[in-house]
């Protein structure tokens, strides 16, 4: 039988117990879990974006295709673990590829195990601004978010620009000659790859073939056109030819290449300034310029090491011809002969809710 | 009062228990509070950005180091680095500039850095 | 029914209730709330993003390009610099700008008066009252070679080849 002094003091200690247990959730007032590492995820995607050129390197991840962008491991956008803050355009490209439209390259569940990691489904925002070019990947932002903000460069792809200046180089001084009998006329853009991956020159300003596009364009073509009375040439095809520098006496030899089908992830070739793509047969009049662009995926097609020089030639003919163009134009440091696009400031922003 | 009746003292035990569960409960949100805090400070601690300045600092030196050596003005670069590093960053720096030897083909000087500020100590031989 | 050999209860139970509620007062009462400023998030955000803008102004655009921070070292121009070093600070990726505000010295050691480690103002602090009142600041260093210089020699620097630091006081409005 309880007695009454038991149930007095049994019902004090409960009503203690019940004020106490009332005044935990105070206890948790200052907490907000999920939210306490916002700001340090997005320090840490930053730095895998802007300081990290990414996992796997060679082949670079940048070049990988929708089948196989699962063994990707890890998306960074620096040149080189050496070069922290300065940016590779492909990369950039390849990252933000139709980002805000109904097909991105990358999903989202991508963007969360190759660039933010963690177990925690967050919500990202990353834009890079530089220049007028905005891109952007990720939810509109909400009011309160971790924040990092980075300040980059941008490495962007040099160009060979043959125009006019070059007409006295380029040009056959004398075309009744015996040797230039035949109706074909060849012009070489040659690349020496050994020249080019000089280890001197810092990867911010290297010229590689192999991680950047070679574009090529032949301006004023006009002045290469042999009398007045012809307008145009025909460029009958574009092939790829292989040296090797340890057998400098060897003739090159011709690259295999997919180049009748048109193919814009390979290469990009466009005449006269038209929209149009052409195959590397094209076949076709051309009567004030070329420009070709070689992508690194297609670069990466060649078998093509160190120690090769690459010879690009464009193959004109007519009969009777209608340019006398020749001679190699070098792909390399030479301002005259290549033009290497400065770097370009920009402004990456990440957002982590 | 010949002996005390001490039935009741479960009631204090109980009472003790909840007081040392609360406790715990306060520890473990206190400690929780602190994972933005240290994450924070342990990258402000790291002197990344000063480690990777002095590299280039002292990769511009092994650049320009024939010429100033010519001129006598190496030990004193190098000495204002190491003053100014004491001085203003409060670190301890040293590096030294070897002769030209053949690496894989190029020739290339061993450069040894050393960084100490007194958290973090940074030892590097690399080929310049 | 009713004795005192069951005050004992009642006793054991105040006593407990006393307990509880005494920890759960202490416990209560010291508990901290922190501010985004107690953790040094925005001072690493500063102190990253002010790294960064250095790092660029010290990298030139293209090979033999001009290395922007270099000349102006060379060149004493405290107030291009500022210009530069804030049109980077504050850009940002869409929406307003930013505000960030800065001031400079640069630190050498002067070899001709007993190699003293002194400072040269290179940016002034600005006298819009943004100087006093504002946020922690996060300080940022740089490091520049200077070439032997032909004279007339530089101010106050010299006409040695020397290594300078640049310091840069970086906060936000």
């Amino acid at each position: 039988m309880l007695s009454l002094d038991f149930l007095a003091g049994f019902t004090i200690f409960l009503l203690a117990l019940i004020m106490v247990v009332s005044m935990v959730p105070g206890l948790l007032a200052g907490l907000e879990s999920s939210g306490i590492d916002y700001d340090a995820v997005a320090y840490r995607t930053g730095v895998i974006l802007v300081e990290d050129p990414g996992w796997p390197v060679n082949p670079p991840w940048e070049q990988y295709g929708r089948d196989h962008k699962d063994e990707i491991q890890r998306m960074g956008l620096a040149v080189s673990k050496d070069t922290p803050n300065i940016l590779l355009s492909t990369k950039v490209e390849r990252f933000f590829e139709n980002a805000s439209t109904e097909d991105p390259f990358f999903t989202e569940d991508d963007y969360h195990n190759k660039v933010i990691f963690g177990d925690y489904p967050y919500s990202y925002n990353i834009s890079l601004s530089s220049g007028n070019d905005l891109r952007q990947a990720g939810d509109p932002l909400p009011p309160g978010y971790g924040y990092i903000r980075r300040v980059v460069k941008i490495k962007e792809p040099s160009v060979a620009v043959i125009n006019q200046i070059f007409k006295s180089q380029y040009t056959i001084p004398d075309p009744s000659d015996s040797k230039w009998n035949s109706t074909a006329r060849n012009f070489t853009v040659r690349l020496d790859f050994s020249h080019l991956l000089d280890p001197t020159v810092s990867p911010a300003y290297r010229i590689d073939p192999r991680i950047e596009p070679v574009n090529v364009t032949i301006t004023d073509f006009g002045a290469y056109l042999n009398n007045t009375y012809y307008d145009s040439a025909t460029l009958k095809n574009v092939t790829f030819w292989k040296r090797d520098t340890t057998k400098p006496g060897a003739d090159p030899a011709p690259i295999p290449f997919p180049y009748g089908t048109v193919d814009s992830d390979l290469y990009t070739l466009n005449v006269n300034g038209t929209q149009a793509l052409h195959s590397l047969k094209p076949e076709v009049s051309v009567n004030s310029s070329i420009s070709l662009v070689l992508k690194p995926s297609a670069t990466s097609l060649l078998p093509l090491d160190q120690n090769s020089i690459l010879d690009i030639r464009f193959n004109f003919e007519d009969d009777p011809p209608h340019t006398n163009i020749t001679g190699i134009h070098h792909y390399d440091y030479n301002m005259t002969n290549v033009t290497c696009t400065d770097l370009k400031t920009g402004v990456l922003e990440v957002a982590i809710w | 009062m010949a002996r005390m009746n001490e039935d009741g003292q479960w009631i204090v035990l109980m009472g003790l228990l909840v007081a040392v569960a609360l406790f715990f409960l306060a520890l473990i949100v206190n400690q929780s509070a602190l994972v933005g805090q240290t994450t924070a400070e342990g990258v402000l601690e790291f002197p990344k950005n000063d480690i990777r300045d002095l590299r280039e600092a002292v990769f511009d030196y092994v650049r320009d180091y024939e010429a100033l050596r010519n001129n006598g003005y190496d030990d004193d670069v190098k000495n204002d680095v190491i003053a100014i590093s004491l001085e203003r960053k409060n670190a301890v720096v040293n590096f030294a500039v070897g002769e030209k030897r053949d690496v894989s083909g190029r020739d290339l000087r061993p450069v040894e850095i050393h960084y100490n500020n007194g958290v973090t100590e940074y030892d590097e031989t690399v080929y310049y | 029914m009713v004795n005192d050999t069951g005050q004992l209860y009642t006793m054991e139970g105040v006593a407990a209730g006393l307990i509880m509620l005494l920890t759960a007062y202490i416990v209560i009462s010291t508990t901290s709330i922190y501010t985004t400023g107690d953790t040094h998030i925005p001072d690493m955000q500063l102190e990253q993003l002010g790294s960064d803008v250095l790092a660029m102004m010290d990298t030139p655009n293209s090979v033999g390009g001009k290395n922007q921070l270099v000349e102006f070292v060379n060149e004493n121009s405290g107030n291009d610099f500022k210009e530069t070093f804030l049109k980077y600070c504050n850009a940002r990726t869409s929406g307003d700008d930013d505000n960030l505000h800065m001031s400079a010295n640069v630190t050498y050691r002067d070899v001709s008066h007993g190699n003293e480690i002194k400072e040269h103002q290179f940016v002034k602090p600005p006298n819009d009252g943004s100087w006093t009142g504002r946020e922690s600041a996060v300080r940022v260093t740089r490091w520049v070679q200077l070439d032997y210089q032909n004279p007339p020699s530089r101010d106050p620097y010299g006409s040695r080849a020397q290594a300078v630091l640049v310091e840069v006081l970086l906060w936000r409005a």
